[in-house]
């Protein structure tokens, strides 16, 4: 009895020391697929973005010899505490793509390295130069690049051609055209319950309207928030407009009913193969519903039902202060390439490979495949590309926009987080109380994000924060 | 020493070593998962820690902030009123309506394992699954909770996308200026919180309805012999012979609801929105921790959440004397 104790004692001990070395040593060995040594992205895309990412990889392991890119997807929101506890584990990813404002807190904390640790500082200069504007400001911090933007999100106004044309309407090119074609649709002096909007302003889009406005909302020289300022003050003014004229409950009930359209449908889009109309004649959405409004029109001629002409134009500027042309908010996705990771060279070869700096027309073929916008230039203009910008005319405003040096993304600072959330919801108190005083409302929001940077600054250096 | 002790002491230090070997899974846990991590928040709240680099010791500056915080009615303060409103509400009426439910469901009629199955049944469903469900339940347009109300002759309310709460000043003053012809807008989403969590009743229900089976008949015969009427049996019986149990659920619902996060995650798409006002304690914890990657002020906010809760909870064992009647062997 006691023999057999001993015997599956040992036995026991043999499997655990023999699984612990066969894992010891596939840690230590990153080779694998004839040699080749591997590199660990990863991402969060589902879906049909997930069979693009994982084509790219696809493309980018045939063109090797030297590195394998294995994709990983990371679905969920909680990508940046599970890449924190690789990186403090000792154990992170080579690549990680990310669409969070998150580059400053990360770069800030050590969690990535900027790009010169692991590429020539030559080509990081070049790739600077080479890649757009709105992605150079979201791949920067401190005037260093930490990240690589490799696709852009960019917002437009959609709006129903056929709707406005009924109506006599123009696509709006002002403030005042904008409001019109609201009023127009539906009336201001009417609060009661309405089926459908010519256009109502979305509280969380204050940092596109802010932008086009002529603000900013941080001044990087004097490192201050400037929140409260005329333009931003005038861009919540107009946005909170819409909640005294329609009745802010009116509006909150109505933006709810979006988010319980069957399977998210574009609000834009008519509900019914007897309408024209959807619950918006125009509204502001990124360059991913292109997608939607191709199907929708597709079906729609299959089964040959009269389809509404759709259209796109940049956000409609003030006709006072000083705003700015072809201007809004830009996010997008980037990479970053974690400390301590493995094989950052070879991360940073499939990097350039995904963006086309190695080859454009590879980045053209992705960017049609996904229906993203390049970074680029170059790409944009691969015959490719232009192709897919023949076939999906309206996505040319997009390309148009993300080339304008108006686009800006939410501040490259630590507390990015802190000052997206602090600004949305200073947005929604101005709609939801229609006597509420904007001015406080901003200074508030204001003194809130400055004492959250200042505390993120003076812990560092050591000092005293003022609560 | 005779040869017979000697092996009663080796086989006792044999069966001691056994019954660590047993135990020892438990042990390592609660030193590495429960122990460590609780001396070691304690640690890092007096600390600026980002989880990578090393933590750097800044005395009470946590606690010092939460205390401004507190006074401002900002972050920790905002989200300790969100907290206190929805975990007195929604645990007063857990415990209002569990008893009564049990009480209905403990009567003798037909169909009675039907009804008992209905009330229990929300609660196995995923939390995830039951807040996605809610959000069409209580949309403001096309929901049945409004559909609902309009029998009451109650106009429709954003549930979801309000900050406002129904037992606040501005909510009474709103009900008052509806009972005088104005429009009614009371209901917020913390309301659509508590009214979310009072579907989960169930699982208190179990248990009242386990206590009321194990009330001794005789005591209603005795109240009956002395005239009592259903109210006064009922209030004079029941309540007095369920209130440990009312007790026990009183605790736990106290502290499941502090710790109520998946709900309102879901609810509020991670964001505690709208306008703050589903930003509860943990949903706060949350987005200090890892979107804000303050672990140290993360780590002070959930000390004072502790204190609050052990004094809270101390001060119902210390009233509990004055309510909850113990049933003795004598």
């Amino acid at each position: 009895m006691k023999k057999n104790k001993i015997l599956i004692g040992i036995l026991f001990s043999f499997l655990v020391v023999a699984a612990f070395l066969k894992n010891w040593k596939h840690e230590q060995d990153p080779k694998n697929s004839s040699g080749r040594s591997e590199v660990i992205f990863w991402h969060f895309w589902g879906g049909e973005d997930r069979d693009v990412v994982d084509d790219v990889a696809r493309r980018f392991n045939a063109s090797q010899t030297k590195y394998f890119v294995r994709p990983v997807a990371m679905p969920g929101n909680n990508l940046q505490a599970k890449l924190f506890l690789a990186v403090a584990g000792g154990d992170p990813p080579d690549i990680v793509n990310q669409d969070d404002p998150i580059l400053a807190d990360w770069g800030q904390r050590g969690v990535i390295q900027p790009l010169v640790d692991i590429a020539p500082a030559a080509e990081v200069t070049e790739i600077e130069r080479w890649i757009l504007d709105s992605a150079r400001r979201l791949s920067t911090y401190q005037d260093k690049m930490y990240g690589l933007c490799n696709g852009l999100d960019i917002r437009a106004l959609y709006y129903n051609k056929t709707v406005l044309e009924q109506h006599r309407l123009q696509p709006p090119r002002t403030i005042s055209d904008l409001d019109e074609i609201a009023n127009t649709l539906a009336p201001f002096q009417s609060t009661e319950k309405k089926q459908s909007y010519g256009y109502i302003p979305d509280s969380r889009r204050l940092w596109a309207w802010g932008y086009a406005f002529g603000g900013d909302f941080y001044d990087a020289s004097s490192q201050r928030v400037v929140v409260d300022s005329p333009p931003i003050r005038g861009a919540l003014q107009w946005m909170a407009s819409y909640a005294r004229r329609y009745g802010s409950d009116n509006l909150a009930a109505f933006r709810q009913g979006d988010q319980s359209l069957p399977g998210k449908t574009f609000p834009l889009l008519p509900l019914d193969d007897q309408e024209m109309s959807g619950r918006y004649s125009v509204i502001m959405d990124g360059q991913w519903r292109v997608r939607n409004l191709a199907a929708f029109t597709r079906n729609r001629q299959a089964r040959g039902v009269a389809t509404p002409e759709f259209g796109v134009c940049p956000l409609p500027i003030p006709e006072t202060g000083s705003p700015r042309q072809n201007a809004g908010w830009v996010n997008g996705n980037f990479f970053v390439f974690p400390k301590g990771a493995k094989n950052s060279e070879g991360a940073w070869e499939f990097a350039k490979f995904w963006i086309g700096f190695t080859d454009p027309s590879q980045a053209a073929k992705t960017c049609s495949q996904g229906g993203w916008i390049p970074v680029s230039q170059t790409v944009t203009q691969d015959p490719q590309f232009q192709t897919y910008l023949d076939e999906n005319p309206l996505f040319r405003t997009f390309i148009e926009l993300s080339e304008s040096p108006n686009q800006f993304p939410i501040p490259s600072v630590p507390g990015a987080a802190f000052f997206r959330r602090t600004i949305e919801r200073a947005a929604f108190q101005a709609f939801d109380d229609p006597k509420a005083n904007i001015d406080k409302i901003l200074k508030d929001a204001e003194q809130q994000i400055q004492t959250h940077l200042n505390r993120n600054d003076n812990l560092r250096d050591g000092g005293r924060v003022d609560p | 020493m005779s040869q017979s002790t000697t092996n009663l002491k080796q086989s006792e230090r044999g069966d001691r070593f056994s019954g660590l070997i047993f135990c020892s899974p438990w042990i390592v846990g609660f030193v590495f998962l429960f122990a460590w991590p609780f001396a070691a928040s304690f640690y890092w709240s007096l600390c600026r820690f980002d989880l990578i680099n090393p933590p750097e010791f800044v005395g009470l500056e946590n606690y010092r902030r939460l205390t401004s915080e507190l006074q401002s009615q900002k972050g920790f303060g905002l989200a300790l009123t969100n907290t206190l409103y929805y975990s007195l509400i929604s645990v007063s009426l857990s415990v209002i309506t569990g008893v009564l439910l049990a009480t209905l469901l403990s009567a003798k009629v037909k169909g009675q394992a039907i009804y008992r199955t209905l009330v229990f049944l929300p609660s196995v469903i995923p939390i995830v699954a039951a807040s996605v469900l809610w959000i069409w339940l209580l949309d403001p347009e096309s929901g049945m909770i409004n559909y609902l109300l309009s029998w009451l002759g109650i106009p429709s309310q954003n549930w979801l996308n309000q900050s406002r709460s129904a037992l606040s000043p501005a909510g009474f003053t709103e009900f008052s200026q509806w009972l005088q012809g104005g429009t009614l807008n009371l209901f917020g989403s913390k309301d659509a919180l508590i009214l979310m969590t009072m579907w989960g009743v169930g699982n208190f229900v179990v248990i009242y309805l386990a206590a009321i089976s194990d009330i001794p008949g005789q005591l209603y015969e005795a109240a009956e012999i002395d005239g009592a009427n259903v109210i006064k049996k009922f209030y004079h019986v029941t309540l007095p012979m369920l209130s440990p149990v009312i007790f026990f659920n009183l605790i736990m619902g106290l502290i499941r609801s502090v710790q109520t996060f998946a709900s309102v995650y879901v609810l509020s798409e991670g964001t505690g929105e709208p306008g703050g006002s589903l930003m509860l304690i943990s949903m706060q914890l949350f987005l200090s921790a890892f979107a804000d990657f303050e672990m140290g002020y993360t780590s002070a906010m959930a000390w004072v959440l502790f204190v609050l809760l052990l004094a809270a909870t101390t001060l119902l064992f210390r009233t509990s004397k004055h309510w909850v009647h113990y049933r003795t062997s004598s």
